[in-house]
């Protein structure tokens, strides 16, 4: 490729990086609006998601234009492949920010229990945490980092479980009704699936490194979660 | 209706499979190459051209040799054919062998080896004959063949050089007469005519428009189930179209002489050349970030 394509995938990677920063800082952001059911919070927030939609899409149509008109190969190649891969995933993974700020509204007016509340922090936490290592991998192209991040998701599956299971404990005791036992077993799903989207970011980079792609779920296979699970509850106790 | 469906569902996975399986035969190189180059280097006077080349060829396969101008890459094309042979200065050191023979060897007769790996060039130059005498013209030499047989091997040739079409009202008419496109397929037929079992191609499409070269293109797919081909290319988006394999060469300078000598970098499957290269001389002359 020439420098002036050259220098557009620059920055198309300057401008994934701007939008994942955005998805980063609203990960948190959509945590609290969920524990202090923020309407006003929600509402900014989904409004929000407009403009990342929009972007990713600009983002992918300059991606495409670049492999039309310059036929990058070799790293050239697998960059603007990795940047076409991820942008889907951050714009999933925004729309699932968007579906945990919806939950706000829903369940609004009613209170969550203290362990609950606490796990919705820590599972926020933690997805935040995934998609921040996922994309500093990225920037940094540091491919220890990428290939931890499957193990970050590890614990957030687990929280995931923890969650689960806490809903049943609540609603066989009485204490949470059914539909809101149902909205929060979808909220914990969110957090998990954009986990599992920062895995996806985080595989693309270990590509874009190597050229080889990591096979999906290749971290979940072989019965080693038991074992993942065991480690981490070890650690938790 | 469930039959029906399964049915279609297995033709749409008919392709797939050989594809993965081509995909896998241009992985595995053939036990015995056409090919066998050990240590090659080649040099004019005192100045060494090429050296230390060593790459095996395989069989009904396209190998692209790619690199900035200079680095040896057709002095290595004519060595496989002993073109090097008519240059007084020119010397060839290490080992070529073809299907296991060594080339350079005293007893091998270099019309013999031209016969069987023919050479395309980057201008077409037919000769200023007929378009049938330009093809008939390697068989009559070689001799021994039928008016009619020669007849069907003319017809046979420019039909499989994708050329028979356009021509067959006027086999008569003079070859300079042809498009440039169309010429270039009639140094392929002419080169076909005498039955070869490679061709060597020397940036066969330079002088061509996309659409002849995009001609030469598909007939290289279609004739490589019979011929071993190898190809010498400035435009390495056409290395990555027709090749299977590529080889990629580059030049070092000697800081004695200043004097440049051409090496092979690096030789893979194309698909990985132009993906994941293995060395950074390679990655930045394919995305252009050489010199």
């Amino acid at each position: 490729m020439n420098r002036l394509a050259h220098d557009e995938l620059l920055e198309l990677r300057s401008e994934l990086l701007r939008i994942t920063a955005s998805l980063v800082e609203s990960i948190p952001r959509a945590t609290q609006i969920l524990l202090d059911q923020d309407l006003e919070g929600a509402e900014y927030q989904i409004l929000a998601d407009d403009e990342i939609d929009s972007r990713t899409l600009d983002l992918e149509d300059r991606c495409v234009a670049l492999m039309a008109l310059h036929a990058p190969v070799a790293s050239e190649l697998r960059h603007a492949v990795t940047i076409m891969k991820m942008s889907a995933d951050i714009e999933r993974s925004a729309d699932l920010v968007v579906n945990i700020c919806k939950v706000a509204r829903r369940i609004h007016g009613i209170q969550l229990d203290p362990k609950m509340r606490g796990l919705i922090g820590r599972m926020g936490t933690q997805a935040q945490i995934l998609f921040r290592h996922a994309i500093q991998a990225y920037a940094d192209l540091d491919l220890p980092m990428a290939k931890a991040v499957d193990d970050m998701d590890l614990f957030l599956d687990y929280l995931h479980r923890q969650f689960i299971e806490s809903i049943f404990e609540s609603h066989s005791a009485g204490t949470i009704d059914l539909a809101v036992a149902i909205q929060m077993a979808v909220t914990a799903r969110f957090y998990e699936r954009i986990g599992d989207h920062a895995v996806n970011v985080a595989h693309f980079v270990r590509y874009l490194i190597t050229g080889e792609i990591p096979p999906a779920g290749d971290h979940r296979r072989g019965g080693r979660l038991g074992e993942a699970d065991a480690e981490v509850e070890g650690l938790v106790q | 209706m469930s039959n029906e469906t399964a049915g279609n569902l297995s033709v749409t996975a008919v392709p797939l499979i050989s594809e993965v399986k081509e995909r896998q035969m241009a992985n595995e190189m053939s036990e015995s190459p056409v090919f066998a180059v050990k240590d090659l280097s080649v040099k004019y006077g005192e100045f060494r051209a090429v050296r230390d080349v060593t790459l095996d060829i395989g069989e009904h396969q396209i190998t692209a040799f790619i690199g900035p101008s200079g680095c040896g890459k057709t002095t290595v094309l004519r060595c496989l054919n002993r073109m090097n042979d008519f240059i007084d200065s020119a010397k060839v050191e290490g080992l070529v062998e073809y299907h296991g023979v060594d080339l350079y060897n005293s007893e091998v007769n270099p019309n013999e080896v031209r016969r069987r790996i023919g050479m395309v060039f980057q201008k077409p130059n037919p000769f200023p004959k007929s378009i049938f005498d330009n093809v008939a013209y390697g068989p009559r030499l070689v001799g021994g063949i039928s008016k009619s047989d020669l007849n069907d091997l003319v017809e046979q040739s420019l039909r499989r050089a994708a050329l028979w079409d356009e021509v067959k009202d006027r086999l008569k008419a003079s070859a300079l007469g042809l498009s440039g496109g169309q010429q270039q397929r009639l140094c392929i037929a002419r080169c076909i005519a005498v039955q070869p079992d490679v061709i060597l191609m020397d940036e066969p499409c330079s002088a061509l428009d996309p659409i002849a070269t995009a001609r030469i293109e598909d007939l290289m797919q279609e004739i490589k189930k019979d011929y071993t081909i190898i190809i010498v290319t400035h435009n390495m988006q056409q290395a990555a179209r027709v090749s299977d394999r590529t080889a990629f060469f580059t030049t070092e300078v000697n800081t004695e002489s200043d004097r440049r000598t051409g090496v092979m970098v690096e030789f893979d499957l194309t698909q990985k050349i132009f993906s994941v290269p293995s060395d950074e001389r390679t990655e930045s002359y394919v995305t252009g970030r050489f010199g």
